[in-house]
């Protein structure tokens, strides 16, 4: 019962983090929150057939007229400018791209990598507890590793739908066989396979020699799909390769460690549980004798 | 054979060569193995016949040909890895060797290079009807060994894993269904590369050196890491 309180305390603390991520997403973090977005460029993305398409939000091209203005601003502006001609010539900037929507997607970012990150860390730990199985023979190491596989297929279906919703958003596609996507949905699919090998086996140990083989094995594309975008050209984003802002990094390690704690508490309650159904069978049998 | 004063070193190898031995000469007297993957490939062939009944006159089999004959190979040796378990399992025959005092990764070995040598023959068996079904009045632009090296490195790469996974999915419930679930995605990267580096052989050209030997790079990576994880796998799976 202890680990239940600790686990449902983690899990308390946990959703407050990722939400009070969520609000620093919207009102701290450097690209703004609601309102209009005003770029330099439109963001466009090339798909296979060498097409452009732009993003899914509207936008409108905004041409700075600041034509020698009286405005208090301009004239600022201009007194910094050492021609001393604040004229309509030098300002004849470069126009701008006004979304007439937020720049809403981009706030996927503070839940989706987080999740994802999650994902690969719970999976690597099942692979971890199937080697502990297959080298000690413990039953309680295969529940650990079956459960801590099924805490790493929630985050994967969660990442995958966040996923998909910030694709459609950002390169108006849903779905692109692009490295990133293709190798974590194969993840995706080993984890499933994970559990239709348990399902269909009947004897108890060698289902459990198996799933502690096939964890190990499936859990060897978990790095490939994480490395993946840093070695080969892909469109999916990388995170840490340019840095972050302060105002981005803070929510997004507050996410990351919320999410972790939700993770952990997951597995924890769903051990609690595997125990509990043990302790019955075990009472069941007695009764029965 | 040899006597048994010899050094242990050709022990195992005298094993190995005697489980080899074993699959070929059941093979050759039953001539099953072969013999479904061969005309299930043929079968494989006649439905690509109706995938591609619609494609337009200017349509160059070639850019998917390479794609079409590693679909055939890998479901082909799901079945001929399945049936060369379901072999051992039936008639207790793995059960006699993990008795017997044979090293378990002699036994992976053994089991792995007999799907291979199999698979190779299907292989070299299903190409030239593919070439003279689909590809004929179309060229070949690479060297001649391009070819049989993907094939070499990419077939290794499906026994070995194959091999551990028919292992497992034998001795489950649903055989072939749960081997195919296991199998198809864990191929990805082996398949994907293969498919590269065979079409970059088939259409040539002059800068088609660089991305052959990028993705025969994949390939030698995806065998080294699957080849070595089965290897050590193996033991586990097989006494279970």
């Amino acid at each position: 019962m202890k680990q239940l309180k600790i686990a449902l305390v983690l899990l308390l603390i946990g959703g407050v983090l990722t939400t009070v991520a969520f609000f620093m997403a919207f009102f701290t973090a450097e690209v703004q929150r609601f309102g209009t977005v005003k770029l330099d460029e439109p963001v466009t993305y090339q798909n296979e057939a060498g097409e452009t398409i732009t993003s899914a939000f509207p936008f409108q091209i905004v041409t700075q007229e600041t034509t020698a203005a009286p405005s208090a601003e301009a004239s600022g502006a201009a007194s910094v400018d050492t021609t001393g001609t604040a004229s309509a010539e030098t300002t004849v900037a470069a126009p701008q791209f006004e979304y007439g929507k937020p720049w809403f997607s981009q706030k996927i970012f503070y839940f989706h990598v987080p999740v994802a990150e999650a994902s690969f860390l719970v999976l690597l730990l099942s692979a971890y507890f199937g080697i502990r199985f297959l080298t000690t023979r413990r039953k309680e190491y295969d529940t650990k590793s079956r459960i801590a596989m099924e805490t790493a297929l929630v985050f994967v279906v969660l990442t995958m739908i966040t996923g998909v919703l910030w694709t459609k958003a950002s390169w108006n596609q849903w779905w692109d066989w692009e490295p990133r996507l293709t190798t974590y949905f194969i993840m995706m699919l080993l984890m499933v396979a994970y559990f239709v090998l348990r399902n269909s086996s009947e004897d108890e140990e060698r289902r459990a020699v198996y799933a502690g083989a096939f964890a190990v094995i499936a859990a060897i594309d978990a790095p490939i799909s994480f490395f993946i975008t840093r070695l080969l050209p892909s469109n999916h984003p990388v995170v840490f390769k340019s840095g972050m802002a302060t105002s981005n990094l803070l929510p997004f390690i507050v996410a990351q460690i919320g999410m972790l704690m939700i993770g952990y508490a997951i597995y924890v309650v769903r051990m609690h549980e595997e125990r509990m159904r043990e302790r019955l069978e075990v009472v069941k049998d007695a009764l029965e004798d | 054979m040899s006597t048994a004063a010899e050094k242990p070193r050709s022990l195992s190898w005298r094993q190995f060569r005697a489980i080899l031995r074993k699959d070929i000469v059941m093979e050759l007297r039953t001539k099953e193995m072969v013999t479904s993957m061969g005309i299930y490939a043929l079968l494989t062939m006649v439905v690509y016949q109706v995938a591609l009944s619609q494609a337009s006159e200017a349509f160059d089999p070639r850019e998917i040909a390479s794609g079409l004959l590693w679909l055939a190979f890998i479901f082909t040796s799901m079945l001929g890895l399945n049936r060369s378990l379901v072999h051992e399992k039936d008639q207790g025959c793995l059960e006699a060797l993990l008795l017997s005092p044979v090293d378990r990764p002699v036994i992976f070995f053994a089991k792995a290079i007999g799907n291979l040598v199999f698979l190779g023959i299907v292989e070299m068996l299903t190409i030239p009807i593919f070439a003279f079904l689909f590809l004929q009045g179309s060229g070949y632009a690479g060297d001649w060994w391009m070819i049989p090296l993907v094939l070499a490195a990419g077939s290794l790469g499906i026994a070995g894993v194959g091999t551990l996974l028919a292992t497992m999915s034998v001795n489950t419930k649903g055989k072939d269904f749960v081997l195919a679930v296991l199998m198809v995605p864990l191929m990805y990267p082996l398949l994907l590369a293969a498919v590269s580096a065979t079409t970059t052989a088939v259409l040539g050209g002059a800068d088609a050196t660089t991305p052959f030997w990028q993705a025969m790079a994949l390939i030698a990576g995806y065998d080294g890491i699957m080849l070595v994880a089965s290897y050590g796998l193996y033991e586990f799976v097989v006494g279970a």
